[in-house]
């Protein structure tokens, strides 16, 4: 979790039911192409699901937080809030 | 806003601010998403109510209150239609949670007017302007924004007293043209809070 963009996506991920790649990208300012390498890298971690799917005729990707990731999220919050206090 | 691209060196304070940074930047799409929901039913609430208070005083007949159940037949697809348009904001837990409060509202003042009309009579006015004033405190509550708590707070207790003051009659659905205007004003005061 600790690079800017895969903390931004999970800080998103954490206040949603879940998200699309366009909306994630939009929120994040990153390239496509990076936000895709993070969001395999926190998939692969079991942080996130994704889902590949349409909306309409567009194609769609959906990613969601695991409860292993909310869970790690929130230690990573209280590590940091321990950290500065 | 600035390009986020990968960094593994960040200090605490960076990746705190980091969280805050993309939080604060998704509340605010959502409550600008919030925002329109609350002026499409503002509008639908004040064309409804004026074209009824019309009937009603042209006919002189009470019976064009039916013309209420036009409300969600008219407004849940022209919500679907918003949805669609905003199809890539998420859901987010306080949006599903206000969208509960409001379907609730629906529920009770759908089953409240129904039974009123075909067997108790009672005051629908002031029991369904409490219970917008309340919805609307709630969303304010759950949405953190002090402008819908306050207006809630006006629209039940001020519209209660003005539902007991009025006299029974056509004069009681500008108690809801008054609600549709300060539903509007809220959509309006989110709006420009966080544009």
């Amino acid at each position: 979790m600790h690079s800017e963009l895969r903390l931004a996506v999970m800080s998103i991920l954490a206040g949603v039911e879940d998200a699309d790649f366009s909306y994630l990208k939009k929120q994040t300012g990153a390239t496509s192409g990076n936000l895709s390498v993070q969001i395999d890298k926190l998939s692969a971690a079991g942080y996130i699901s994704v889902e590949k799917g349409f909306k309409g005729k567009v194609p769609c990707t959906t990613c969601k937080i695991t409860s292993a990731g909310l869970t790690a999220f929130e230690n990573y919050v209280n590590s940091l809030k321990e950290y500065l206090i | 806003m600035e390009n986020i691209e990968q960094k593994n060196e960040m200090t605490a304070q960076q990746s705190l601010n980091i969280i805050s940074e993309m939080i604060n930047e998704s509340r605010r799409t959502i409550l600008q998403s919030s925002a329109k929901h609350f002026m499409l039913w503002g509008s639908l609430l004040i064309v409804v109510s004026l074209v009824i208070y019309w009937l009603w005083q042209y006919s002189g007949s009470p019976v064009w209150n039916v013309v209420w159940f036009v409300m969600p037949a008219l407004g849940f697809p022209m919500v679907r239609i918003l949805e669609r348009k905003e199809s890539d904001i998420p859901q987010s837990k306080i949006n599903m949670n206000i969208g509960l409060i409001w379907l609730t509202y629906c529920i009770f003042a759908v089953c409240i007017s129904v039974i009123a009309m075909l067997w108790i009579s009672m005051n629908i006015t002031l029991i369904l302007v409490v219970l917008v004033g309340f919805a609307e405190a709630i969303s304010g509550f759950l949405l953190k924004n002090w402008a819908i708590t306050i207006s809630g707070f006006i629209i039940g207790i001020g519209g209660a007293v003005m539902a007991s003051l009025l006299a029974a009659g056509a004069e009681q659905l500008l108690i809801f043209t008054v609600c549709g205007i300060m539903l509007v004003i809220t959509g309006l005061i989110i709006k420009s809070q966080y544009k």
